[in-house]
């Protein structure tokens, strides 16, 4: 075991604050980009619940939930394509919905087809419910809007942009941002979106070969009139979107900064205040010619083992917790590619303290040791 | 104690103990400015000679410690000069300095100084690691070796705060004698120590001097460390006193 590692295992004590500080940071860095990131998830729900491998949309869509009216004849263009097995269309957009009791709410109207194969149609929707939804007028809607819209289940009616409609159904776990979630068939959502007959939204495609979806989407990607993403793009990019817009981003930026901050001051004292502790016997290797550089890289590994401990510890908290709030309904994705950039940035933040706390054996002086 | 048959096959022998092996020639050293001005060591001028032992004696504030300081290189004389091994210590550059006390000395000083976290093998190892740039399997030969010299092999994995005052200290003279160096310099080596303890401290010192050559520089204010040196020196306010021992007499009383 090295010098640094025995230091730390006899004197874990001392150590703790600087261990716990850094556990600290990486859990308040990974927890909260994961909170952020299964908030933002919702808002990519209809990508990420369907099975289409392209969505084909009107030029420079910023997000699923903003995409503009295209012409129904786009969908040739998809069709076209010699690796698509199947194409269909896809109408989703934000309507007003007049609450039975009076005030309107802001919903997201998604129209899609509603076989079993269907592309755009999402895997909560079950066979039984997409078949009420067949018939014209019927939407569903999940369970968790059913305050915000005023309703109070199935059978209730209400009215979406003037037009009366009629619950058939509910789902669960669909939460919302913007506005609830109104699913229903294509003919329904045409009056609901108030949109012309010859007008879509998307246009969905199925690859024989899903790894094709890339390169049919560079493709299609030659042409400006549309724009082309397979589904992770899509789906990253409407999630990054609201984030950036929503400005979370930066306030996640502060927060995650401040925890930074608070984890280098502590663990960057703690490691100063063992360091010094130790300063004459450092004087003393000092007056038998041992370089200064054996004691820095000394502080350093020490700091690295700190941040590894104080990582190794956070990471299984985080993912407590992340159970703890998935219970309490609150959203907490943990992608390993999160996880890791949390670990490396606070495992950074440890060695950039290690390097602060060197400052302390500039006070190694070992003619001290004689006077 | 008796370390001698132990040390004689560990560690190289030196021949030719009557060479000069440290020399300082008119040093001077004063502390603070102006009327707040001392002077610590006062033209004073010390020869030794390889693998004898040096006592360096005096009352409190005589400047023993300085002259200690200034001869093992941490501390810049205001004048004067220190050759030790034929070179000018004190023309060389701090990192030339420095490599020079990495090659050839080592110290003990007053408190212990061990690492609270590190067993009595690691305080010898760390040295040998550091300093020599051994393996850490060639560190702990060399660790365990000096370790059995010292009486302490059963003890080593036992850490400062598990170790009587005695044993510390013999670990802090394996930490200084791991490195076999040419010199050994040594601020009151027994102070915190009882005598029967003490005594284990000076002999393994004078072991070190006798069969391996190393240059002993001890500053003690214990007279009956005297019998165990091989040269006294007396310092009074700064300055060297050469009067036959009297001034010895007079501060220690009758030489044991």
């Amino acid at each position: 075991m090295s010098y640094a590692l025995s230091t730390l295992w006899y004197d874990r004590q001392r150590y703790l604050p600087g261990v716990l500080a850094v556990g600290f940071s990486a859990l308040l860095i990974a927890l909260q980009c994961g909170l952020l990131l299964g908030l933002f998830s919702i808002t990519s729900i209809p990508v990420d619940h369907t099975t289409a491998d392209i969505w084909l949309g009107a030029p420079e869509v910023l997000s699923v939930d903003l995409g503009r009216p295209i012409r129904e004849a786009s969908l040739a263009r998809l069709a076209s394509q010699p690796e698509i097995e199947r194409v269909e269309i896809y109408l989703q957009g934000f309507s007003y919905w007049s609450k039975p009791d009076g005030g309107t709410e802001l919903c997201m109207v998604i129209g899609s087809r509603l076989d079993e194969n269907a592309l755009g149609k999402v895997k909560e929707l079950s066979k039984d419910l997409y078949l009420q939804l067949s018939e014209p007028g019927t939407i569903v809607i999940d369970e968790s809007d059913l305050g915000r819209l005023g309703v109070k289940g199935v059978g209730d009616h209400a009215e979406v942009a003037g037009n009366r409609v009629r619950i058939v159904g509910l789902t669960t776990g669909l939460k919302s941002l913007a506005g609830p979630y109104v699913f229903c068939s294509i003919n329904t959502a045409r009056p609901l979106l108030r949109v012309f007959p010859d007008q879509i939204t998307y246009v969905l495609g199925k690859c024989f070969n899903p790894k094709d979806a890339a390169t049919v989407v560079s493709r299609l990607k030659e042409n400006q009139n549309v724009s082309a993403f397979t589904s992770p793009e899509f789906s990253l990019r409407s999630r990054m979107h609201w984030l950036l817009k929503t400005k979370a981003g930066i306030a996640l930026g502060y927060a995650a900064a401040l925890g930074l901050l608070v984890g280098a001051v502590v663990t960057s004292q703690t490691l100063y205040s063992a360091t010094a502790a130790s300063l004459r016997e450092f004087a003393v290797l000092r007056a038998m010619g041992i370089p200064r550089w054996r004691m820095q890289f000394m502080v350093m590994q020490q700091s690295l083992f700190v941040g590894i401990i104080g990582v190794g510890l956070a990471l299984p908290a985080v993912h407590g917790l992340a159970a703890v709030a998935d219970y309490f309904g609150g959203r907490v994705e943990l992608p390993i590619w999160l996880q890791s950039i949390a670990a490396i940035v606070t495992l950074t933040m440890a060695l950039f303290s290690g390097l602060f706390a060197l400052r302390s054996l500039r006070n190694v002086e070992p003619a001290a040791l004689l006077r | 104690m008796s370390t001698s048959p132990n040390l004689k096959s560990n560690i190289k022998l030196r021949s030719g103990v009557s060479v000069t092996s440290i020399t300082g020639k008119g040093l001077f050293k004063s502390f603070g400015e102006g009327e707040m001005q001392t002077t610590a060591v006062n033209d004073v001028s010390i020869d030794i000679k390889q693998g004898e032992v040096a006592l360096m004696m005096g009352p409190s504030g005589s400047g023993k410690t300085t002259l200690l300081a200034i001869l093992s290189g941490l501390l810049k004389p205001d004048s004067g000069k220190v050759t030790a091994l034929g070179q000018d210590i004190w023309t060389m550059s701090e990192r030339e300095r420095e490599h020079f006390r990495l090659k050839h000395c080592s110290f003990i000083f007053q408190g212990y100084n061990l690492f609270s976290s590190l067993t009595a093998r690691q305080q010898l190892e760390i040295v040998a690691q550091w300093g020599d740039g051994a393996s850490s399997r060639e560190a702990r030969k060399k660790a365990d070796e000096i370790l059995d010299v010292l009486g302490l092999l059963k003890k080593a994995h036992l850490r400062p705060g598990e170790l009587s005052g005695g044993e510390k200290q013999r670990v802090a003279i394996g930490r200084a004698l791991i490195k076999n160096p040419d010199f050994c310099f040594a601020d009151e080596p027994t102070s915190a120590l009882d005598w029967a303890h003490g005594e284990q401290v000076i002999d393994i010192l004078r072991s070190a001097a006798h069969e391996r050559g190393c240059t002993v520089l001890i500053v003690a204010h214990d007279a009956r460390v005297i019998p165990y040196a091989d040269k006294i020196f007396y310092l009074e306010d700064g300055k060297m006193i050469d009067d036959g021992g009297k001034s010895i007499h007079k501060t220690y009383g009758k030489m044991p």
